[in-house]
């Protein structure tokens, strides 16, 4: 059982790679699929490269002008916008399941490596950032379920 | 209408809202009231229908404009910042669909800008796709609530066609009784859509233009796309499908509420029991935060019972000799100076250890004892008022052991300071700062100056100053750390290896402490009490009586002494790093390598020395002193709160990288010995060839500068030669570079030995004895 201080802390010993955001098509929002030197040593190249691919999709998704975006505004029109208190944003939706998958992918792909990708969204969707944990079975992971514990190291 | 942290209500803000919402509902009402029921009557029931739907989406708009986020970004994160830091330019281009966009380095909001973000003074964010910030609505405009904005501006412009259309209607079918209650109401009401109706239409006008181009407002006005390019935009009817229909962004910033809670937050103190098995936990070296942690990691294990136990009161503190005659702030002890730690721990946000020295991120302070590690103190104290000054005399001391770690790791433990003064790096800033409270308790500037300024090598000393290695992480502070802080791996000066600490500790420990094994007070620990005003610790660096403090150098002159000792039977010349340590530094730090020089030499030197290196470093060099400009030139630049153009951006960083290529060409006696920048090297190496490296620069022989200072011997390390130093006798050979010429060995010196015979000691015990003649006998 650990405290979210031991967390923050535990966490902040952790070295933090960045990865900023690729504004070469606009404002949408993308990420570089560079791969950073820092990672080198912890991460295969194209694991990386897949997960921030699949990170760019799901906020393509999220930001799509389509069917499902002209309705929810023309219902959120129609009511006045009252509807934003009952209702889940398109948006919304996807940035739960980025979630979900980022949690995912930290349980099973970078925990295992020592690393902790956070959700992007805490940090206004500016970069992706990956920690690496320099010291590992410090007790971080006592709470015996990765997940969780990667779910509770998502804070900024 | 999100607020940023710290604003204080101000009702002018509000008074063109309060305006708008008055006249807008009012009107309107008296509309529906007074002009809407013969409308009715006499056109059709369509039209109080119709006006109805009108106002109402008027009012929703006008709701959502008000009070929806703009898309404000959240401060971002110190670490975050680590990788930009001095040397980072103000601005950085990206490349958006082919053409070149700046981004801004917001000195408030501590990141580059995204591209059409702006930061908005009135509401003290950094906006999304910021458009402009509407007094109107008392609220920036921003991506998300721009389409509201305009649909706002649309419906308005609409109503108030209706209104007026309407209500001439009213006023030219009962224009025989102009002075009927209904009929002067209407006009009124007319009048005031009329008086507003140039102004939104013309504003509505202006938007539709913009919508249709893609651009915000704030970049029509700044003419950002005058006569180019705009690479935002995705055709007009693209355009205008982006802001009508896009989906509606997500918040970024979270309420603090919605943090979880479940967890418990523990302030970051130590038990006591942590601290009396805390032999292990003295000071650590000091580090970029980096090595603290792995070098923690042995000791994670009794932090993490930390939060375990209740906290409680320890064992008492050490005493706090003189604290009178310093810090004329300083206060009782203990608990206030754990009690500003635990209040900082409240107020500012858990500062990763080796984040220590970010200033101006968190509001608190100003103990320089923290808990395990990342809590508080470094930065905080930066940011503080003068009380806290002094606090900053030893939590200041940057740990300047490059050599592990590369400039990566330097820019992770000190992170560049945009508040700061420009002319002021990281380190810089400390050590001026702590300097300054030197000369503001009167004036023992020069004396306490080779205490300071410890810009050369770190010593073992040198780790109790870092607040990493601040009180054995655990926020203790003893005197025996403080004498003896190589600690654990024993940095024993091996010439006066019998100098124990038992025999600094007596005059200065507490009297009842004075045989104990170094126990480090349990400062750091004090009880998690109610809200008690922070106080400053008792037992900081600026607090200890002089004769500690000169104990302390004399024990580090000592030990440094040794060092050289040693590092002098590898190779006279063997580690060309004297610009490497300094160097990785400088480039962040210009006040750093500006004392740096002089700082070796301080420490080398007697007190003539001390007040003539600065003169000594700068005028006698001026080679080095003009990289020193342009250095500081460089680094006064970089902290992106000036405005300066990338290209001066890039020649400085020009200049700046190629300064410690062209530092190694200016000695002639290295020139065999090219310095490679960012070689890591040993800090401990690193002030004797700081030493060297000056001295080689000079135009003439050192000697006769030693000769002014009364035969006190010169180290001939550095003078340029590569055989053997050939010194005269009578000098103190502890220097020298051959072994054959150090002197043997000899018993080591103490206090209560009395001075050793003039002729043959070394500059640096002459200093001492001279400095202090107290310690050293008659």
């Amino acid at each position: 059982m650990f405290t979210l201080h031991e967390l923050r802390r535990s966490a902040s010993l952790a070295t933090k790679v960045f990865i900023q955001r690729d504004y070469s098509d606009g404002t949408i929002c993308q990420f570089q699929t560079k791969f950073p030197p820092e990672l080198d040593s912890r991460i295969e190249r194209q694991l990386f490269e897949e997960t921030v691919k699949t990170l760019n999709g799901f906020y393509a998704e999220a930001e799509k002008i389509g069917g499902s975006s002209y309705l929810e505004g023309c219902l959120a029109c129609a009511t006045a916008y009252f509807i934003f208190l009952c209702m889940e944003t398109h948006y919304e939706k996807v940035l739960k399941k980025i979630s979900r998958y980022i949690q995912e992918q930290n349980e099973k792909i970078f925990a295992p490596r020592g690393l902790l990708l956070t959700d992007p969204v805490e940090r206004g969707m500016r970069v992706v950032s990956f920690w690496a944990v320099l010291c590992e079975g410090t007790g971080l992971t006592t709470s015996g379920v990765p997940g969780e514990a990667a779910r509770k190291w998502g804070l900024p | 209408m999100p607020r940023s942290p710290g604003t204080r209500l101000k009702p002018a803000k509000y008074i063109p809202v309060a305006t708008a919402a008055a006249l807008l509902v009012g009107s309107s009402t008296l509309f529906f009231v007074f002009t809407c029921p013969w409308l009715t009557r006499a056109v059709s029931p369509a039209v109080p229908v119709y006006n109805g739907i009108i106002f109402l989406f008027v009012l929703a708009n006008f709701s959502m404009a008000t009070f929806m986020d703009p898309g404000v970004f959240p401060r971002a994160d110190e670490d975050e910042d680590k990788e930009d830091d001095f040397r980072a330019p103000l601005y950085k281009n990206v490349d958006v669909r082919g053409i070149q966009v700046r981004m801004k380095w917001c000195a408030t909001c501590h990141f580059y800008r995204p591209p059409r973000c702006s930061h908005c003074s009135v509401c003290d964010n950094c906006v999304e796709d910021f458009d402009h910030h509407c007094p109107w609505v008392n609220n920036c405009i921003g991506r998300r609530n721009y389409r509201y904005f305009f649909l706002f501006l649309l419906s308005l412009s609409a109503h108030m066609v209706g209104v007026v259309a309407f209500g001439l209607v009213y006023v030219l079918n009962h224009a025989e009784g102009l002075g009927a209650a209904h009929t002067t109401i209407t006009m009124a009401v007319m009048c005031v859509a009329g008086l507003f109706f140039i102004p939104v239409i013309g504003l509505t006008g202006f938007h539709v233009v913009l919508v249709t181009r893609g651009r915000t407002t704030n970049e029509q006005v700044t003419g950002k796309f005058r006569g180019g390019v705009n690479p935002f935009t995705r055709g007009c009817c693209g355009n205008v499908e982006h802001v009508l229909c896009s989906p509606l962004a997500p918040r970024y910033v979270v309420e603090p509420p919605q943090l979880p809670l479940a967890m418990s937050l523990k302030p970051p103190f130590l038990r006591p029991e942590l601290l009396e098995r805390a032999a292990p936990l003295k000071v650590k070296l000091s580090d970029n935060g980096l090595k603290a942690g792995l070098g923690r990691s042995k000791s994670k294990g009794s932090l993490d019972r930390l939060d375990e136990k209740p906290l409680d009161l320890g064992p008492p503190l050490p005493p706090k000799i003189d604290a009178g005659t310093f810090g004329s702030d300083l206060q009782t002890p203990r608990p206030g100076s754990a009690e500003s730690a635990l209040s900082v721990q409240r107020t500012s946000p858990p500062t990763p250890a080796m984040y220590k020295f970010r200033p101006a991120f968190s509001t608190g302070p100003k103990s320089p004892f923290c808990g395990p590690g990342e809590q508080v103190p470094g930065p905080d104290s930066l940011t503080l008022g003068d009380d806290s000054i002094h606090s900053l005399d030893f939590v200041s001391e940057p740990n300047l052991d490059l050599p592990d770690y590369g400039p990566g790791g330097l820019h992770a433990a000190y992170p560049p300071s945009p508040p700061l003064s420009a002319s002021d790096a990281f380190s810089g800033a400390l050590r001026s700062l702590s300097l300054k409270a030197a000369g503001r308790r009167g004036g023992d500037h020069v004396a306490l100056q080779p205490l300071r300024s410890e810009g050369g090598p770190p010593t073992p000393h040198r780790s109790i100053f870092a607040p990493h290695a601040l009180p054995n992480r655990n926020g203790s502070l003893s005197y025996d750390s403080l004498l003896n802080p190589g600690s654990p791996g024993g940095h024993a000066c091996p010439a006066h290896p019998s100098v124990g600490v038992a025999s600094y500790r007596s005059p200065y420990l507490h009297p009842g402490a004075a045989g104990d094994p170094p126990r480090p007070p349990p400062r750091s620990f004090s009880p998690v009490l109610g809200p008690r005003p922070r106080e400053p610790s008792p037992v900081r660096y600026d607090n200890l009586s002089r004769t500690i403090m000169a104990s302390i150098q004399e024990r580090k002159d000592r030990e440094e002494r040794e060092r050289l000792l040693r590092s002098q039977a590898d190779s006279l010349f063997g580690d060309s790093g004297v610009y490497d340590a300094p160097s990785s530094y400088s480039l962040q730090q210009a006040s750093v390598l500006s004392e740096g020089p002089r700082g070796p030499v301080l420490r080398y030197g007697s007190r003539d020395d001390l007040v003539a290196g600065p003169g000594f470093g700068g005028a006698r060099n001026p080679a080095l002193q003009t990289s020193l400009s342009s250095l500081s030139s460089s680094v006064s630049r970089a902290p992106r709160t000036s405005s300066s153009s990338l290209q001066a951006d890039q020649a400085n960083n020009n200049a700046v990288a190629t300064r410690p290529g062209s530092g190694s060409h200016r000695s002639p006696g290295r020139q065999g010995l090219p310095s490679p920048p960012g070689t890591p090297c040993s800090p401990s190496f690193s002030g004797p060839k700081a030493v060297a490296f000056i001295h080689t620069d000079l135009p003439e022989p050192p000697p006769s500068l030693a000769m002014q200072r009364g035969r006190i011997g010169t180290c001939s390390r550095g003078w340029g030669r590569r055989g053997p130093p050939r010194v005269p006798p009578g000098l103190h050979l502890c220097h020298l570079g051959r072994p054959e010429d150090r002197p043997p060995l000899r018993a080591p010196w103490s206090p209560a030995a009395g001075a050793p015979p003039r002729g043959a000691m070394c500059r640096l015990h002459l200093a001492a004895s001279s400095l202090f003649p107290s310690l050293s006998g008659p």
